[in-house]
């Protein structure tokens, strides 16, 4: 049995920092399968104009551009199940569906089984075919653990991560294009953005480097200095479960299994000791930084260069000498 | 209003997990003699719910812990904190990891506790789910929902959640029965439970609510669960700095300078 693999991606919306990482994790499975990848690319008309050249680079052969005159901007998650389900709901070839990881990917994967009557696989780290048999590996017990999956129902829908190595770009995909003015649902609340305070922090998702804290920073005066030194290395600031619970960062700034997933080029964990659950919201390709008065912390395990001190020493002169550049 | 609060526990993140696997024939985690307790997103949304009691007494909170008797730990920490009712309920067989068999239950479990205005639970339930589950249940029930909430308030009688979207913070009124997912924030962090209550807990009986058997075949199996190591980065060996502090300090300026300006890749 063949299955059709699928990238759907929901384009325009700031809040899914790596739209295409989908179609790129599509096409790694495929690959290695010897099958294409093909990708579903939503969004509102000025947002698909360039979709199909990048989708193309992330390596699908079969490309749909999908626009409805009446999303919003951004588009909202229920507009967004109503056209993938008006899309897919007929489909009669098994399909494999991957959506990019992060809230929105996840929220969509979910209630996207429950209408395609699919099922989720969740936030995986490998999936594999073999006849009608899906495989999923995906982490469990907050990154301690993996659990492998499998199931052999006609439509299965994963969420993964862009995968390490880049996949080769397709020269000449075949690219359709569908406007559908199919009625979109008109009951559903729209939120309102706040206004954002200037001192909203630097998107961590995003950022080239990263500068995060745990829970032996003991408080909030330890993330003033990390602020401090993210702004003198143009970096943002990260922080642990325990240290946003503790309400010395924001809930956006939390990092790792159960926060967000970065992948910055150098990420620098000051005070923290590295567990399971904080390195899995780490790209494997980041390279770690430490700074812990624990020489034994787990930490330096996984990082290339450490410093075995309490932070309370190295910050200040830390800062003073980046601040004499 | 009638609130539920559906709790699901962890094993101890602190504890360092060795061994774990799937029970001989079947596909249940063995957890045997790990310890649990409340996730950080159980307790946020437990005290988000009782939150909302304060602010109107006419808020009725229920919770509900799945599993067996060693998740009574579980539910006597909620109950130390005077909710309405707190109930457990078996999960009757279902695996942790099969999205459309536990939201089947879960759903159960809420009909059980009665005809809700909000169903709350932390964004990710349990050690197996890793945020499909709610969404789902939401999903099947017809429920509207909103994920990763970090503040829920009462306004004018409708409920309004506070949520990140990427680089925004959203308002969003959610028209009822809604099931909101909750994250962990400084606002909604657990308060302790009086003294006393805990003690009248650790008395207190157990209701236990047996679930209707689900007779819905499943799809997605368990192969295996196992313990991973750390994951391995770069070439696994740290380079620790040494020397005067001071020494040290230039030493790692020098690296971070390199990598802000470019020069290391």
């Amino acid at each position: 049995m063949t299955r059709r693999i699928l990238a759907l991606v929901p384009l325009g919306d700031a809040a899914i920092a790596d739209p295409f990482a989908a179609v790129a994790a599509a096409t790694d499975t495929a690959t290695r399968h010897g099958l294409h990848s093909g990708a579903m690319l939503l969004g509102r008309p000025g947002y698909i104009d360039d979709a199909a050249m990048l989708a193309a680079q992330e390596g699908a052969a079969e490309i749909t551009l999908v626009t409805h005159p009446g999303l919003d901007d951004p588009p909202l998650i229920e507009q967004m199940l109503a056209l993938f389900t008006n899309l897919l709901g007929g489909e009669q070839e098994p399909l494999l569906l991957i959506l990019p990881g992060g809230v929105i990917g996840e929220e969509l994967a979910a209630r996207l089984a429950a209408r395609l009557d699919a099922v989720p696989l969740g936030r995986c780290s490998a999936l594999a075919l073999d006849g009608a048999a899906v495989t999923a590996h995906r982490p469990a017990y907050g990154g301690s653990a993996e659990l492998v999956l499998t199931t052999e129902a006609p439509r299965c829908i994963a969420v993964l991560r862009r995968p390490a190595e880049p996949p080769a770009a397709t020269t000449e995909p075949a690219v359709t294009q569908r406007m559908l003015d199919i009625a979109l649902p008109s009951d559903t609340p729209r939120p309102t953005v706040q206004p954002a305070a200037a001192d909203r922090p630097r998107r961590v998702d995003a950022a080239r480097l990263v500068v995060s804290g745990g829970r032996g920073m003991g408080g909030p005066e330890g993330f003033a200095q990390l602020r401090e030194l993210a702004t003198l290395l143009d970096a943002a600031t990260g922080a642990s479960l325990p240290a946003v619970d503790a309400g010395w960062a924001g809930v956006s700034q939390q990092v790792g299994q159960s926060g967000a997933f970065v992948a910055p080029d150098l990420y620098l964990a000051v005070a923290m000791s590295g567990t399971p659950q904080h390195l899995a919201g780490i790209a494997r390709r980041s390279r770690i930084a430490a700074i812990n008065a624990d020489p034994e912390a787990d930490i330096f395990r996984v990082a290339e260069i450490g410093l075995a001190a309490p932070w309370q020493e190295v910050l200040p002169r830390l800062i003073e000498r980046m601040r004499d550049d | 209003m009638e609130v539920i609060v559906l709790i699901a526990g962890v094993v101890d993140p602190k504890w360092r997990l060795e061994r774990l696997g799937l029970r001989n024939g079947t596909e249940q985690p063995d957890e045997s003699g790990l310890p649990r307790r409340l996730s950080p997103f159980d307790e946020a949304a437990l005290e988000t719910a009782l939150k909302l009691q304060e602010a109107d007494p006419s808020v009725r909170v229920t919770v509900a812990v799945p599993g067996d008797a060693g998740s009574d730990v579980l539910l006597r920490a909620a109950m130390a904190l005077r909710p309405h009712r707190a109930f457990r309920f078996d999960t009757a067989g279902a695996p942790p990891w099969d999205p459309f068999a536990m939201a089947r239950m879960l759903g159960a479990a809420v009909d059980a506790a009665g005809l809700p205005d909000l169903v709350l639970a932390g964004r990710e339930f349990g050690d197996g789910d890793d945020g499909v589950l709610l969404p789902l249940l939401a999903e099947m029930r017809g429920w509207s929902f909103c994920g990763q909430a970090h503040g829920l308030a009462l306004a004018d009688g409708a409920m309004v959640a506070r949520r990140m979207r990427g680089p925004r913070e959203e308002v969003i009124r959610l028209p009822s029965p809604a099931l909101v997912s909750v994250t962990n924030d400084r606002s909604n962090r657990l308060r302790h439970p009086l003294m006393k209550n805990v003690v009248l807990t650790r008395r207190a009986a157990i209701e236990v609510v047996a679930m209707p058997c689900d007779e819905k075949g499943r799809t997605l199996h368990a192969c295996s669960l196992t313990v991973v190591p750390p994951a391995q980065r770069g070439a696994g060996s740290c380079r620790m700095l040494e020397g005067p502090l001071d020494a040290q300090v230039a030493e790692f300026a020098a690296y971070l300078r390199g990598w802000r300006d470019g020069a290391v890749r």
